[in-house]
């Protein structure tokens, strides 16, 4: 009983399958008080997210919204402490097209409570987590994957009976979750994730990305790395080098070396077994040590004293001269079935090609009442820059729709000025009303007169918000229609109908832009454009000789110049070829790889697997699956591959200890491999000295401080896409009233002067 | 002559207004009708039909609450032209009965003003276009603010929110909405 009576149970909003259902509820203020510790700490991550050494100082309390990148709160009675973090070590492996990355961290209870532990880690984007493991004091969970609804109830049963439990989610595709309960005061926490991911291809460079940091919000600007060059500051400790220029926010005072024992900084090896000769190896944003085995090999660590993290580690890397592959090709064999890896470069132009093909480009307007206000502004600023994109050889048209629809010019005409001058005026005086009858549009767009031949290439930019219910009749028209044309959707304000841009784009092998903003208009339009102006290498199919594959991505789309198409399949077996086709510019190209003589890869099954899952979720979005029928696919996939997605999590309950209270857990019987340098006997034998008497700390002015602005302001977890309400309010009430009025005036005006003449 | 030319103008004016605050509420009840009647088509037929040949939307589901006596037919989008027709699917939020959080918008003082009266406990029965349909128990209110809404669509679960002006009977619109936020009941249908 006592055991129960020194536990405090946390995550009163996780402790029921109704809490979960009301997430959207607990979000709002008033409720927030019942939220749960993994709420909180997620929070933490969305409303700010660098990292931040100072974090690395023992017990500071702190409020979630103070946290940085991968923290781990805990949640004591009076607020929150960021646990004592005393090192990180990230061993990546990339052998080929993978890399799998080992995350390694140690935290400390240091209070004097029970807690319940938050821990919260972006990851790549497309990276698979696996495994979990986890050693709480003298505990070792193993993580196993279940469905996430189960696998939260399996956490709450053991939190609630006072066993240790953790628990892995992925609350965004790249933003994830451990939650650890019931750690006793003094103990330490070590947790170890292992994830999988493709190595990025771009041009001839490649690139692997270890993100420290979460999310677009805080990527780092190419002007920081002149800040790299400081990183000879001899330690993050000392007080002259002062990397994260928000440091006012923090609440964490700077640390004095001399009053702390030195903190483990965050440690970052990577193999880098690239598979061929390498050039040129770089970290984008830190400073390394380098070491060479042979040609193909690197040993890539961060150089001594520890760099800022408040920005990804990003290694780069080239090719010797020459050397550059232009295919890869990869296998793996799990269970009975053999994965591929495919990556294939198309082959770049000659000179000649290089010089872009004539365009014949019509553009489309939406000039609908609902594109009213905003949108319609935002689409003529797109339309009168993409105008200006056009080249004297090109060709163009402007149709502009509602439920009338006009051209600008009967066929195409060249964007010589004159014509460009009439087709600037006609979209400035578009104004927005009507219905929205898009196929008509739609059909005229892709009404292939043949005033060009075929040295042109055809594209049709359309640009609406997409607020039509036919939308079958439109794909049925572009898929009967295109021809040669290409329709690039550009989808305009806040919310426009992303399932008919996304299919009409797929449909019509172009793309999808979303504009949702007039200050998105230049940099999306210039994306787009990039696209529209450069060879693209088209019609691509793929055949297998012998051997029957699941490959995806299941719609294979243009490849647009300098990038790879990448290819994952799942084999029957391992035979005969694997044949590419498609064109570059006007020009045949294929290309055949014997399956056969594919080198050994590693966790590709995993891979192919996350891809799958990719092109299920797409699949949900754009309709082509029920979200039931694709969910179950994703369940299916990710419980055979053991992946932690959407609907699956990893969870560790330590239901019967094996060993005997109080023994101490010895090295052997630890189901992971400790980082290199890391002493088993000091992490988890006798306590060493506390780094800092945390009394002291708490009894900080500032401790009170902190939790008062953690009353006043409970974190709210952002949305991914927050919801705005709509304005729900007529002015109906106001006319009445003022009506009214106006008629009680009226009766007064004619009323008051006759009574008058009849007194007289 | 002039005062009694002037009080005709006022009251014309007056008149104009009623009759422009009054037409607000006829579009809203006239449209439910229409609304009604592709709604029903639709259901039948599987097939999205519109209200009428130029609307730029189309009837998506039906609200009910019965204790209430309250329905409504929701359309696809909460743009201003929808709403003043009928509660608008707000954009990027599930439909009724797929996991997450369903989020219905009305104008609080035609299709929504029934919300005031709902209590938490409320059954609010919504089918969809394919005629299934689905019910949700009420759990509770909240007033937030327009940009601050703390709904995440993407929550687990199946949830419902239907979302309106607050305060009710203010005169003006204001930044403030008042959300009903409601649970699906196990073992739908």
């Amino acid at each position: 009983m006592s055991l129960y009576d020194d536990i405090r149970i946390e995550g009163v909003a996780w402790s029921g399958g109704r809490a979960l259902k009301r997430m959207a509820a607990a979000m709002v203020p008033p409720l927030f008080g019942a939220c749960g510790a993994l709420l909180l700490g997620f929070a933490a991550l969305f409303v700010d997210l660098r990292p931040v050494w100072s974090a690395e100082s023992p017990v500071t309390i702190t409020s979630p919204n103070e946290a940085r990148s991968g923290a781990l709160l805990l949640k004591t009675g009076d607020g929150y402490t960021e646990a004592t973090r005393l090192g990180i070590d990230v061993d990546v492996t990339v052998s080929g097209p993978t890399a799998r990355a080992r995350v390694t961290q140690i935290f400390r209870n240091e209070s004097k409570d029970w807690v319940e532990a938050t821990y919260v880690y972006p990851l790549p984007e497309g990276g698979a987590v696996d495994t979990l493991k986890m050693v709480v004091g003298d505990r070792v969970v193993v993580g196993e994957i279940k469905e996430r609804q189960q696998a939260r109830v399996i956490y709450e049963q053991a939190k609630r009976s006072g066993h240790k439990a953790a628990l892995t989610e992925q609350q965004r595709p790249n933003i994830f979750t451990n939650a650890v309960a019931n750690i006793g005061p003094g103990e330490t926490v070590l947790v170890q994730i292992e994830y999988q991911e493709p190595v990025h291809q771009s041009g001839d460079t490649f690139s692997l990305r270890v993100p420290l940091v979460v999310g677009p919000r805080y990527n780092p600007a190419p002007v920081v790395q002149s800040v790299d060059l400081r990183s000879d500051g001899g330690g993050w400790g000392a007080a002259t080098t002062d990397p994260v220029p928000d440091r006012d926010k923090i609440a964490a005072p700077v640390l004095d070396p001399a009053d702390h024992a030195p903190v483990n900084p965050t440690q970052i090896t990577v193999r880098l077994q690239a598979g061929f000769p390498l050039g040129e190896v770089k970290s984008s944003f830190h400073a390394v040590n380098m070491e060479a085995p042979n040609a193909s090999t690197r040993i890539v660590r961060l150089a001594e004293g520890a760099v800022p993290a408040d920005r990804d580690f990003e290694l780069t890397w080239k090719a010797a001269p020459g050397k550059t592959p232009s295919v890869g090709l990869f296998r793996e064999h799990v269970g009975d079935s053999d994965y591929m890896l495919a990556f294939v470069t198309p082959p770049a132009l000659s000179e000649a090609e290089q010089k872009p093909r004539p365009r014949e480009v019509v553009f489309v307007i939406d000039n609908s009442g609902s594109m009213g206000g905003t949108s319609i502004a935002q689409a003529k600023a797109s339309l009168i820059y993409a105008l200006g994109r056009l080249q004297p050889n090109d060709r163009f048209n402007v149709i502009r729709f509602d439920n009338t629809m006009s051209l600008l010019f009967p066929d195409c005409v060249p964007a010589d000025a004159e014509h460009l001058d009439r087709a600037r005026s006609f979209v400035g005086a578009l104004e927005a009303q009507g219905g929205t009858e898009m196929v008509p549009a739609m059909q005229a767009a892709l009404h292939d007169g043949g005033v060009s031949d075929n040295s042109y290439v055809r594209q049709v930019v359309f640009l609406t918000d997409g607020a039509i219910g036919n939308e079958q009749q439109l794909f049925d028209t572009i898929a009967a229609m295109r021809g040669r044309s290409r329709v690039f959707m550009v989808g305009i304000g806040s919310a426009p109908n992303t399932f008919l841009m996304t299919r009409a784009a797929e449909l019509g092998r172009g793309t999808f832009t979303h504009i949702g903003s007039v200050d998105q208009v230049e940099e999306r339009m210039r994306g787009l454009f990039a696209k529209l102006e450069n060879p693209a290498v088209t019609g691509l199919s793929v055949t297998f000789s012998d051997a029957k594959a699941d490959l995806t991505p299941a719609i294979l789309p243009d490849v647009y110049r300098g990038e790879p198409l990448v290819l994952a399949a799942k084999l029957g077996q391992l035979k005969g070829d694997m044949e590419i086709k498609g064109k570059v510019g006007d020009r045949p190209w294929s290309v055949k790889l014997p399956l056969a003589s594919a080198a050994e890869g590693k966790g590709l099954s995993k891979l192919w697997a996350r891809r799958k899952i990719a092109d299920a979720e797409v699949a949900r979005t754009v309709g082509k699956a029920t979200p039931d029928a694709a969910d179950k696919t994703i369940l299916a996939l990710a419980l055979e591959h053991h992946l932690v997605t959407r609907l699956t999590s990893l969870v560790a309950v330590d239901a019967t200890p094996s060993r005997p209270d109080g023994e101490p857990l010895k090295l052997a019987d630890l189901p992971l491999n400790l980082p290199a340098g890391w002493d088993f006997a000091k992490v988890f034998g006798e306590q060493p000295k506390p780094l800092a008497p945390p009394s002291e700390r708490r009894a900080d002015a500032s401790d009170g401080h902190v939790q008062l602005g953690l009353r006043k302001h409970p974190p709210v977890v952002a949305p991914a896409s927050p919801i705005v309400l709509p304005k729900t309010a007529t002015d109906a009430e106001l006319k009445l009233l003022a009506g009214a009025a106006l008629l009680m005036l009226a009766l007064m005006m004619m009323v008051i002067p006759r009574r008058r003449l009849a007194v007289r | 002559m002039v005062r009694t030319v002037t009080a005709l103008s006022v009251a014309l004016l007056g008149f104009l207004l009623i009759g422009q605050g009054a037409y607000i509420h006829a579009k809203a009840l006239v449209a439910q009708v229409l609304l009604e009647r592709a709604f029903d088509e639709s259901v039948a037929t599987g097939r999205i039909v519109k209200p009428w040949s130029w609307a730029d939307t189309w009837p998506v589901a039906r609200i009910e609450v019965k204790r209430l006596h309250a329905s409504a037919i929701v359309l696809a989008g909460s743009s201003g032209q929808a709403l003043a027709f009928g509660p608008g699917h707000v954009e990027q939020t599930p439909d009724a009965g797929e996991r997450g959080v369903a989020v219905y918008a009305a104008h609080r003082d035609t299709h929504f003003s029934f919300l005031r009266d709902v209590k938490p406990g409320d059954d609010i029965a919504v089918t969809r276009r394919d005629g299934r349909t689905f019910h949700y128990r009420v759990d509770d209110h909240a007033v937030v603010r327009y940009d601050a809404s703390g709904i995440d669509p993407r929550a687990d679960g199946y949830a419902l929110a239907l979302t309106t002006c607050w305060p009710f009977n203010a005169v003006t619109s204001g930044p403030l909405r008042y959300v009903v936020h409601a649970t699906m009941v196990e073992g739908r249908e």
